[in-house]
């Protein structure tokens, strides 16, 4: 695993644990909302809470393209990698 | 497989709001009797769930204007602006619009709705950026979805927030658009303004307001929070509706840039859609004039709004929002609750609105009171009542 993914998993993990307690520990690969039963509004608050701690910016778009939050971590890994 | 099976949660959701009475959502107003009274489920109830803020669907000179429009021009334009729906009517709202402000333009949308996504898409454009509130309203949402511009969203009601990603743009701030609203309708809790040109200003970025329900509300000539902070010179754009204090449907964009104009020519919102018809634009001009002229209406609603706060904040409710305003929203803990509360309230005579997740911000359920000017002391009064009865004997019927 590269510092970069390294570095996104953990803040993934904290903004879960801060956003979304109440899941504790989950599938990586299991869908947002059809697994996780995660809302719209939910989901864009586990990603504030993520930017936060990546000091990044996520375009809403990007949103609408993932299903879990491996595929969440993979955007986010270009993202950094860009700033 | 069926088209129909992703709407499944959504069934799920409406499920728990019981089938019993009135239902909380789409609630069915079966009469309107005035600007504050209405039946619903054959018994007349004060209505506190409208966005009815000055009052004005029933003043007089109100609804001749629509009436003489509707004799002299019939009953719609059947085109859009752009080919055969545009009428001196509109323009001369559009005039009235721009004068309000002492801007050279002003664009009228067939919507509220269309104001937003006619005035976002139109103008932030590939490789420019549109950083949004999280709290915005779905019609911004929507705006930026058919802009072809990037996305990004901010903290709500968090100048700090905002500058940090305008700084992560660097130079790129300056194709940035921010938007934000001059009161928030879920929460009904308003933006530090002030802060927000600050930090726009430092980047040098543009500043679009959404004072949908704030126009008529605020200011010494009800034009929204822009002008009651002072701010009318530090703002791009102010987006509103005619279907709040104006008593009407449609929406707005008005300038300080003269060059607004050109999205007549770009915006597909604008462009393709039928012009509103003559009652409406009638309507709107005569109730805009009494808006703008309406500082006794605003008296009224303030002082309502003051009577309502100071009552139900004694009660000890946690409310969306620790600043008065035309929206109240008192936060329950859980959706059985918030319902209670609702249907509670309509068992007292009172319609308010019941919202709950994923309508809500932060996973909230509310019960949201909007008052009027139109509401008098006895109103109110009859409000707190029904709510601090709640406090003592829930209502029997609902557990549902």
């Amino acid at each position: 695993m590269n510092e970069t993914r390294k570095r996104v998993d953990e803040a993934i993990d904290l903004a879960m644990a801060a956003a979304l307690p109440e899941l504790g520990q989950v599938d990586r690969d299991a869908a947002l909302t059809g697994d996780l039963g995660l809302d719209s509004v939910q989901i864009m608050n586990l990603v504030m809470e993520i930017e936060d701690n990546l000091d990044v910016s996520v375009p809403v778009d990007i949103l609408a393209e993932v299903r879990s939050l491996n595929q969440l971590a993979d955007r986010l890994c270009a993202l950094v990698g860009d700033t | 497989m069926s088209l129909f099976e992703k709407f499944s949660a959504l069934a799920a959701t409406r499920a728990t709001l019981g089938d019993s009475g009135p239902a909380p959502i789409a609630t069915p107003i079966e009469r309107v009797l005035s600007a504050t009274r209405g039946v619903i489920a054959g018994r007349e109830v004060i209505l506190a769930g409208t966005n009815n803020y000055l009052g004005l669907t029933f003043e007089p000179s109100v609804v001749k204007a629509a009436q003489d429009a509707l004799t002299e021009l019939g009953t719609g334009t059947t085109g859009s602006r752009m080919a055969n729906g545009s009428y001196a009517d509109h323009r001369a709202l559009e005039a009235e619009l721009a004068g309000a402000f002492g801007w050279p333009s002003a664009i009228v949308f067939s919507t509220g709705y269309q104001a937003n996504l006619g005035a976002l898409s139109g103008l932030v454009g590939d490789g420019e950026y549109l950083l949004v509130d999280s709290d915005s309203h779905a019609s911004i949402y929507d705006g930026c979805r058919l802009s072809q511009a990037q996305t990004i969203r901010f903290r709500h009601n968090d100048p700090d927030n905002l500058d940090r990603r305008l700084a992560r743009l660097g130079d790129d701030a300056r194709k940035a658009l921010v938007v934000v609203e001059g009161l928030y309708s879920m929460l009904g809790d308003q933006p530090p303004l002030d802060e927000f040109v600050e930090v726009k200003n430092r980047h040098g970025a543009w500043l679009l307001v959404d004072e949908a329900h704030s126009f008529g509300v605020f200011g010494e000539r009800g034009l929204g929070l822009t002008e009651q902070m002072g701010l009318l010179d530090e703002v791009d754009f102010i987006v509103g509706t005619f279907s709040k204090s104006l008593a009407g449907i449609g929406g707005f964009c008005v300038s300080p840039h003269a060059e607004l104009e050109m999205l007549r020519l770009a915006s597909r919102p604008y462009i393709f859609t039928a012009s509103p018809s003559p009652a409406v634009i009638a309507a709107t001009r005569q109730a805009l004039a009494l808006l703008v002229e309406g500082k006794e209406l605003r008296e009224r609603l303030h002082r309502n709004i003051q009577h309502l706060y100071r009552e139900v904040k004694a009660m000890g409710h946690e409310l969306g929002s620790e600043q008065p305003g035309p929206v109240m929203a008192i936060i329950l803990p859980d959706r059985a609750s918030a319902l209670n509360h609702w249907r509670g309230l309509l068992e007292h005579g009172v319609y308010a609105n019941l919202m709950i997740p994923p309508a809500t911000p932060a996973g909230l359920n509310l019960l949201r009171i909007s008052l009027s000017a139109a509401h008098s002391e006895a109103d109110i009064d009859q409000i707190v009542a029904a709510l601090d009865s709640m406090r003592e004997q829930p209502p029997k019927s609902a557990t549902g």
